[in-house]
């Protein structure tokens, strides 16, 4: 898998984990993440080799496997120049998996309100989306995508730029519908440590991959230190351990 | 008021009253658009490469390569191409990309144009900078036929899909992730826009499309909160101005376009004051989430623990 300059973003990435699994993608920053999760959805393709996503090919069958996953892409590639609600955003998953004219029922609605719920985001529901902070936004986004159907959750950097507390909320919305709902959660991150107690297994990626497994598994200082180098450390707290990466913000490979 | 009956029922007075309703419903269903995806400049690349063409129609017609081949068709189809460069450039939902790939356009659609000048008749070049400086009161019924269909056409278009259009200019990627063609959609925007473009800057001339179809669509924008209220706001600013401008062409010796063209502008800068004040008031309001300045832009690893215990290496 390249980047569009031509670099080597991602190669031989083979790896099991046992389905549900709320999965952490994490690496520093051009290791290949977001990449990984582009080439599930089949919006770019592989150079080499084959993705297979759900069973089916990423290239070939991109249309099945649209039909069952929801996407939260990075916050910046939300364009704010259309004045739309956050009640239009949060229908949009569900909208989109319907056929033209998308009429937005009251079982849309219901969906979207309750995820919006979850992220402490209904009162803002005839709010403008593009005047809300940054943390607001981004809980919206992920209401977008609890409130659409479909096994596999696949969000981008859905805590990047937010504060304690949209962290708080997502990652509690993320985990209870993971618990209650049978569903995938993949999530790129640059940061483990909001949501390492939640999540079941971890990627560590450094444009291939370094480690997988549980999280304390994966909080290993000789797999940190290969994939973010030698400043990388482990610190154990309350029963925790905690990464150290000086690793943080969105990558972008336009 | 005698007068004013004998002027309004004059055929090219009733061919312009009704252009102007025309290019009105075309400013608000495509320069919306343009300006949610921050295309703006596609007004004005695609008007160029309508001149582009039109001299690519004359040279064929006067060269006697294809006499049949209308400069409208050369119009329309370097219209064509400018969308499809744009659109291709801008798959990934980049507007900035976009822009690049008009600027390119209008560069080589202006080049072309001054190239086959040299090899058409000295009498039709004229005809090729009409398409720069059309005028509404100059209106023929071929024109408004053309307008007429195309605003009809566009009309249909954003009512069918309007949602997808959106969804394309929101957020590209969640949009194909979700299983729509965005693709289809963003193409379509863009042909479509261009080819209206292209037949508004044949009619009316490349000044008037500009001003039309950017201001009234950017000020609407500033002060108005949905889709629909930025759409039927910019069919009001856009009739408003040309209504203005051809009153005061009657009253006065001035340009129709000239004076439609300022009060969009106008437009504009009255917007962005309603919106600075309406954000001062916002700001000033404690429930405002324009207070809310808790989101960290760029968190370094976000283990408050470890900050406390432990030195960073």
């Amino acid at each position: 898998m390249r980047y569009p300059n031509g670099e080597l973003a991602l190669y031989d990435v083979t790896f099991k984990v046992a389905s549900p699994t709320f999965m952490a993608i994490i690496g520093p920053n051009g290791s290949g993440k977001s990449t990984f999760l582009k080439a599930a959805l089949g919006l770019i393709r592989p150079s080499a080799g084959r993705v297979s996503t759900l069973g089916h090919d990423s290239v070939r069958e991109s249309a099945k496997i649209r039909k069952l996953v929801r996407y939260v892409p990075q916050r910046d590639r939300i364009e704010l120049s259309v004045p739309i609600h956050v009640r239009d955003i949060a229908l949009m998953g569900r909208l989109l998996k319907k056929s033209p004219p998308r009429i937005a029922s009251s079982k849309d609605k219901k969906a979207a309100l309750d995820a919006l719920e979850q992220v402490n985001m209904a009162a803002m529901w005839d709010r403008p989306f593009n005047e809300l902070s940054g943390g607001q936004r981004q809980r919206v986004l992920v209401a977008r995508a609890l409130a659409s159907d479909g096994p596999l959750l696949i969000l981008d950097e859905p805590l990047a730029g937010t504060d304690a507390e949209s962290q708080s909320l997502i990652v509690k919305a993320l985990h209870e519908h993971y618990t209650h709902n049978n569903v995938n959660v993949v999530m790129v991150t640059h940061d483990l440590n909001p949501i390492h107690v939640v999540v079941r297994d971890v990627l560590l990626l450094r444009n291939t991959v370094i480690g997988i497994g549980q999280p304390c598994e994966v909080m290993d200082p000789e797999l940190l230190k290969a994939a973010y180098g030698p400043g990388a450390r482990i610190v154990e707290y309350g029963g925790h351990r905690y990464c150290v990466t000086h690793d943080s913000g969105f990558d972008r490979h336009d | 008021m005698i007068d004013i009956f004998q002027i309004l029922s004059m055929p090219f007075v009733l061919r312009a009253l009704i252009g102007i309703l025309l290019i009105a419903v075309i400013a608000s269903t495509s320069g919306s658009f343009l300006v949610f995806r921050g295309l703006s400049f596609l007004a004005s690349g695609v008007a160029h490469a309508a001149l582009g063409g039109a001299a690519l129609g004359l040279f064929l017609q006067y060269s006697g390569l294809a006499p049949w081949f209308d400069p409208i068709l050369g119009a329309l189809l370097f219209s064509t191409l400018v969308a499809i460069v744009t659109g291709y450039a801008g798959e990934s939902g980049i507007a900035q990309k976009m822009e690049v790939a008009v600027g390119v356009s209008f560069a080589l659609s202006m080049s072309i144009a001054v190239f086959l000048m040299y090899y058409i008749p000295p009498t039709q070049v004229p005809q090729i900078w009409g398409y720069l400086i059309g005028d509404i009161l100059l209106l023929d019924n071929l024109d408004v036929v053309l307008l007429g269909g195309t605003a009809v056409f566009l009309l249909l278009l954003v009512l069918i899909f309007n949602k997808e259009f959106v969804y394309v200019s929101v957020d590209m990627d969640g949009s194909i992730a979700h299983g729509l063609n965005a693709r289809f959609y963003h193409y379509v925007m863009l042909i479509a826009s261009a080819l209206a473009i292209a037949v508004a800057t044949k009619a009316v001339g490349a000044i008037l499309v500009y001003a039309i179809l950017v201001a009234p669509a950017a000020a609407s924008n500033e002060v108005v909160s949905s889709v629909r209220g930025v759409i039927l706001g910019v069919f009001c600013i856009a009739l408003l101005s040309e209504l203005a401008g051809l009153a005061a062409s009657f009253a006065m010796q001035v340009s129709p376009s000239a004076v439609a063209g300022i009060l969009a502008a106008f437009s504009y800068i009255v917007a962005m004051q309603i919106r600075r004040r309406r954000r001062r008031k916002l700001s000033a309001s404690p429930e405002s989430p324009l207070t809310d300045l808790g989101d960290i832009v760029a968190p370094t690893q976000g283990c408050d623990h470890c900050d406390e215990h432990h030195d960073s290496p």
